[in-house]
């Protein structure tokens, strides 16, 4: 089981990020301690040269955890076949303790490296190293998460035992299980659906605003994580239900499914990248006041809070195309009181 | 223009054959000033001509141009300063073979971008002015030593810099060339650039045209005059 080629992809992947992080953290700590740009001690202008290489390394295996994200829900999705009573990724997820847990540390992996890449790009652009301290700062306090990523991730796959029989997506995802996913469940659809859009045309407008203006990359950064946390309700709330066509069927999962079409696909990466580009632009925005700055972080976020507007947009425009192209009529069942 | 604080720079530092090439440098250079380092081999002046030039950063000590610290500024930009700022000439004159010698004064050009048929036309007005405009089609590896050295300046003055930097320019050349590339530089000082040579030619300091000598010794300046 722990000889998958995406297993082994994504524990390489967790690896080579903890093993640069403890590799990068006396550099870092360096950083913090010693970094003084007037100076031009022997240390200052080692430590100047050092930043090159510390920062490609710290761009690459971050970089690598943004795709490893998709490949974790992907590689979830797939093994389904493999345990007794897993039907999509909830099944995968469920065969231990650690599957849930891992799945939201890459998430949190994911939006935490997208920040962090922003504002190294960010600095790259200034000729006097602005950020350099503040990068180095969050680089150590996003340490333990991305050493807990790793130990989650390999306590879930270490832990994968094919003769567990697991629970499918309708026994999480169903208006009578108690917890969050029960209560997004039960969500009546018409409040999730006035929840959904609206959070969507809130951030997609913010973020046109942000784009034309170039300022504004707080509000960007919180209508993105609204949006965010209302798209996925709202998928769990009533899209789903108008993709499988079945008025009981909430899973956020099977959407990634060959039968649907992949349109998990087509929902969530345009949302985590939307909400990675939003959260970005509000990280990015905290420094414009900084001199060698002012015109490099109106335009960061100006082209961020672009990728965010495209993809808010495009989710919401294939949660219409799935509603209109549905035969499921929810709706008006709702309002007759026909609907569960 | 330039100044250095403290520069002190070290090959193959932590090792067993560490050298100390410069031993704490401080000095100011005007500009449009023709100022030669001039010492022995093994001085330190070529190493400090690559600190000034931005062809390589020192181990301790700042540099700054105009008032801006160019030792520490990340590559991306420092190849700016190198390109738009600078133009060198070095002792092997590093022309790129089998292209000819217009081809090779607007290589450096092309990164920066711009017209190309005006980049050609600057071009051929340096070939003219240093009289090699009826060679410009040549193959460099077909010219004579001066003839090569001349291609080299034009090289080094086609994105036209502030500062010219020449390392042992005289080095290969007889004393005929060599009174020839005093001329050169004459005009160029008179066209206002700030000049930068190393030396250890006594035509070349003894030249009325260098305005300033700098004489290092093991890593140390010694004299100044």
């Amino acid at each position: 089981m722990f000889f998958q080629p995406a297993i082994i992809a994504l524990l390489f992947a967790s690896a080579a990020n903890v093993v640069v992080l403890v590799g990068v953290s006396p550099f870092a700590v360096a950083i913090v301690r010693h970094w003084d740009v007037h100076s031009g001690s022997e240390r200052q202008l080692r430590l100047e040269r050092r930043t090159y290489l510390m920062s490609a390394l710290v761009t690459f295996v971050l970089g690598v955890q943004l795709v490893a994200l998709l490949l974790f829900v992907f590689n979830a999705d797939r093994m389904a076949a493999m345990f007794v009573g897993a039907m999509c990724a909830v099944g995968t997820l469920n065969v231990n303790a650690y599957g849930f847990p891992a799945l939201i540390a890459q998430m949190a992996v994911f939006f935490a490296a997208a920040t962090w890449l922003a504002v190294n790009h960010v600095d790259t652009q200034a000729p006097d190293y602005p950020l350099v301290r503040t990068k180095y700062v969050w680089l150590l306090v996003l340490a333990p998460l991305l050493i807990a990523a790793f130990a989650l991730q390999w306590r879930y796959f270490l832990g994968l035992k094919a003769d567990v029989i697991t629970s499918c997506c309708s026994r999480l995802f169903s208006s009578q299980v108690r917890g969050l996913s029960g209560d997004l469940s039960a969500w009546p659809p018409l409040p999730a659906m006035i929840a959904f859009y609206a959070s969507l045309g809130v951030a997609t407008i913010t973020a046109a605003f942000v784009a034309a203006k170039q300022r504004g990359g707080y509000a960007l950064a919180i209508a993105s994580l609204g949006a965010f946390v209302m798209a996925l309700a709202g998928i769990i709330a009533f899209l789903s239900l108008y993709v499988y066509e079945q008025p009981h069927h909430h899973c956020p999962f099977c959407l990634l499914k060959a039968e649907y079409g992949y349109v998990g696909y087509w929902l969530y990466v345009p949302l985590f990248l939307a909400t990675a580009s939003g959260l970005a632009a509000g990280a990015v925005q905290r420094f414009a006041t900084v001199p060698s700055l002012r015109a490099i972080v109106p335009a960061t976020c100006g082209r961020l809070a672009r990728v965010a507007a495209v993809g808010f947009a495009i989710v919401a425009i294939v949660a219409t195309v799935i509603v209109l192209r549905s035969h499921l009529i929810l709706i008006g069942h709702v309002s007759t009181g026909v609907t569960p | 223009m330039i100044e250095l604080s403290g520069i002190r720079k070290a090959f193959n530092q932590g090792r067993e054959n560490e050298f100390w090439a410069l031993q704490g440098i401080d000095l100011k250079i005007p500009a449009q000033q023709v100022t030669v380092f001039y010492g022995p081999s093994g001085s330190g002046k070529t190493t400090l001509l690559t600190v000034v030039g931005c062809l390589a950063r020192p181990t301790v000590g700042r540099v700054t141009l105009k008032g801006t610290d160019i030792s520490g500024l990340p590559e991306r930009f420092l190849t700016g300063i190198r390109r738009r700022t600078f133009g060198f000439i070095f002792q092997q004159f590093h022309l790129i073979r089998g292209l000819s010698a217009l081809d090779n004064v607007m290589l450096p050009a092309y990164p920066i971008g711009g017209d190309w048929r005006v980049l050609r036309a600057r071009a051929e007005a340096l070939l003219d002015q240093l009289k090699l405009g009826h060679r410009r089609a040549a193959r460099v590896e077909w010219l004579s030593g001066g003839e090569q050295q001349r291609v080299a300046i034009a090289r080094a003055l086609i994105n036209d810099p502030e500062v010219v930097v020449a390392d042992e320019p005289t080095a290969n050349l007889d004393s005929a060339l060599s009174k020839e590339f005093l001329g050169i530089l004459e005009t160029l000082a008179g066209q206002g650039r700030s000049i930068l040579l190393t030396s250890h030619d006594p035509m070349v300091v003894e030249s009325s045209v260098v305005q300033r000598v700098i004489t290092l010794r093991d890593g140390r300046i010694v004299g100044d005059a």
